[in-house]
């Protein structure tokens, strides 16, 4: 229906075009769009970037139509069917678009949805899980950069991006050396930000022996690559705000990093 | 034939960001055009680049309807209005003066450090004046632009910047931060 | 119709002092730099954006005025500087999209 009132052509989920929509949304402001915008909306912006994809997704949206002709060059167009949303692109300037949208959707709109404070605080923004190959050196490090960028681009404070990203990356490489294989699940929420590894390996004998500065278990193999100069757990703890570690020898260790937002 | 007297029409546009980075070797100050929001550090010799801030923004060209003269503005950063920090800079000297005749006054910038050396030539600022001019009813008022070298001490300029800087952050946007 | 008769038939509140102007057509976005590429004298510009450097970017493209949508409080030096530069400052509780309806329920067009 959106389709046809803007003449819009479909960048990507034309099969997702019979979805229904409950609201639309319309605003290049990002933080509106997560602090105000409803799950099911339909977003219209004039800000042709990933960030927009990004945004409507955290909001639950089922889909963006940029204006004015804005067709985004990054990696939107993935991120969007990676994310199950409509994406299209019109000619119209954002008031002609919110006027034949307005017009065919007249008389039938449904009640907005009242979201209350509390679900708003326990909203998920963001979830995204990434795998780790145990004893994969030329991947190592993949996983925390995915991570530093994905919250850069959200747009926090470079600071504390850096904390997630040192902590991620610490931990991932211990994986990489020490166990078969892990999963990083990144968590946003209004509140914090949470990164949780869990790998499949032979564990740690002694956690509180493991934390002490300098200690490690790393291979000769390992630091000639220069790597396993300590577990890194110390500096693990150092940038986190919260963090749980639980490990069983021959199963595997769990890792929990929570940063306050 | 009499010359042409040009009527422009912002073409070619382009949306993207200005991307502001500093050197943290250095110190010194660089700016660029990209269609995307890089974020990237990277190093130079002993320099660490690293960006501060990514402004949303848009290139164009100006073309004259009449006679499709193409007039090519890839070196204009932006534009800064006044807030009158320093009450010697020659900047807000002339932007008094003309706001008594109703006329708006704004800078051109070039994009740092090339636009030290090369400033953008003073006939472009003038189309630049003219296209504005043409887009409004002068007789309300003006627009005037003027070039950045005016400007006293670049590093004591609290002018601000016509950019969207935060818009793709999450956070609600906080009060601006000048970015000399 | 002038900047008056709009405030008046839609509700809006005037945040500054102003002398009425005809409204030619209507613009929304609230990226500055969409404003200064799209928008045409006379029109309203309704944006979210309150950030002074709305008033230069206002008066560059010469706007008839400004609608600040969704309730957002204005700063007072965007308001003064806008009253400097006789900007008409407008504001509704409404977000943009309803406000477009509205918009166009007295037959404004964009331009």
């Amino acid at each position: 229906m959106i389709k046809e009132a803007l003449n819009a052509s479909v960048l990507e989920g034309v099969e997702r075009l019979d979805t229904s929509v409950e609201q639309v949304y319309a605003s290049d402001l990002m933080s509106d769009v997560l602090a105000f915008g409803k799950p099911n909306s339909f977003l219209v912006t004039g800000l042709a970037t990933q960030q927009a994809v990004i945004s409507a997704h955290m909001a639950e949206f089922k889909g963006v139509v940029f204006i004015r002709g804005k067709r985004p060059k990054d990696g939107a167009e993935k991120l969007s069917r990676d994310n199950q949303l409509v994406l299209m692109s019109t000619e119209l300037d954002m008031y002609d678009a919110c006027v034949r949208i307005n017009s065919a959707t007249r008389g039938d709109s449904p009640e907005p949805v009242v979201v209350t404070a509390q679900e708003q605080a326990e909203k998920m923004l963001l979830s995204n899980e990434f795998e780790i190959q145990g004893d994969d050196f030329a991947k190592a490090g993949i996983v925390s950069t995915d991570i530093k960028s994905i919250l850069k681009k959200i747009g926090f404070d470079s600071k504390l991006v850096r904390r997630v990203a040192i902590s991620t990356y610490e931990a991932e490489m211990n994986v990489v050396m020490h166990a078969d294989c892990g999963k990083v699940i990144l968590s946003v929420t209004p509140q914090m930000i949470e990164v949780l590894i869990k790998d499949q390996g032979k564990g740690i004998p002694d956690v509180e022996q493991a934390m002490q500065e300098g200690f490690t278990t790393s291979t000769e193999e390992m630091r000639a690559m220069g790597f396993g100069a300590g577990m890194g757990l110390p500096n693990i703890k150092r940038n986190t705000d919260e963090f749980e570690i639980d490990s069983e020898v021959a199963v595997g260790t769990t890792l929990r990093m929570k940063f306050n937002i | 034939m009499p010359e042409c007297q040009h009527q422009w029409k912002m073409t070619n546009i382009e949306f993207g960001f200005i991307v502001f980075e500093k050197c943290s070797h250095c110190a010194d100050l660089r700016t660029y055009f990209s269609p995307d929001d890089t974020w990237d550090e990277y190093k130079e010799g002993d320099c660490t680049w690293s960006i501060v801030e990514n402004a949303q923004t848009f290139r164009f060209d100006l073309q004259c309807t009449e006679c499709n003269h193409l007039e090519k503005f890839n070196d204009l950063m932006g534009l800064l209005f006044c807030t009158g920090c320093l009450e010697d800079c020659e900047v807000e000297l002339l932007r008094k003066k003309y706001e008594a005749e109703k006329t708006w006054l704004l800078v051109a910038f070039g994009f740092l450090p090339q636009s030290k050396t090369n400033p953008i030539p003073a006939y472009k600022l003038e189309i630049l004046s003219d296209h504005f001019n043409q887009r409004r009813d002068t007789s309300r008022s003006r627009i005037i632009i003027v070039p950045f070298n005016l400007i006293k001490d670049i590093s004591l300029c609290r002018g601000e910047f016509i950019h969207d800087v935060g818009m793709l952050s999450l956070e609600p946007p906080e009060e601006r931060k000048p970015l000399f | 119709m002038n900047t008056k008769d709009v405030m008046e038939k839609i509700g809006l509140q005037a945040l500054n002092k102003f002398e009425p102007r005809e409204v030619d057509g209507v613009f929304v976005s609230d990226m500055l730099s969409d404003v200064m590429a799209g928008a045409k004298s006379g029109n309203l510009w309704v944006t979210v954006q309150t950030h002074k450097s709305i008033v230069p970017a206002a008066n560059l493209v010469d706007v008839s005025a400004v609608v600040i949508t969704s309730g957002k409080e204005v700063p007072a030096e965007t308001i003064e500087m806008a009253t400097k530069h006789d900007i008409a400052i407008l504001s509704t509780d409404l977000p943009i999209f309803e406000l477009v309806g509205k918009l166009y329920g007295l037959g404004l067009v964009s331009k």
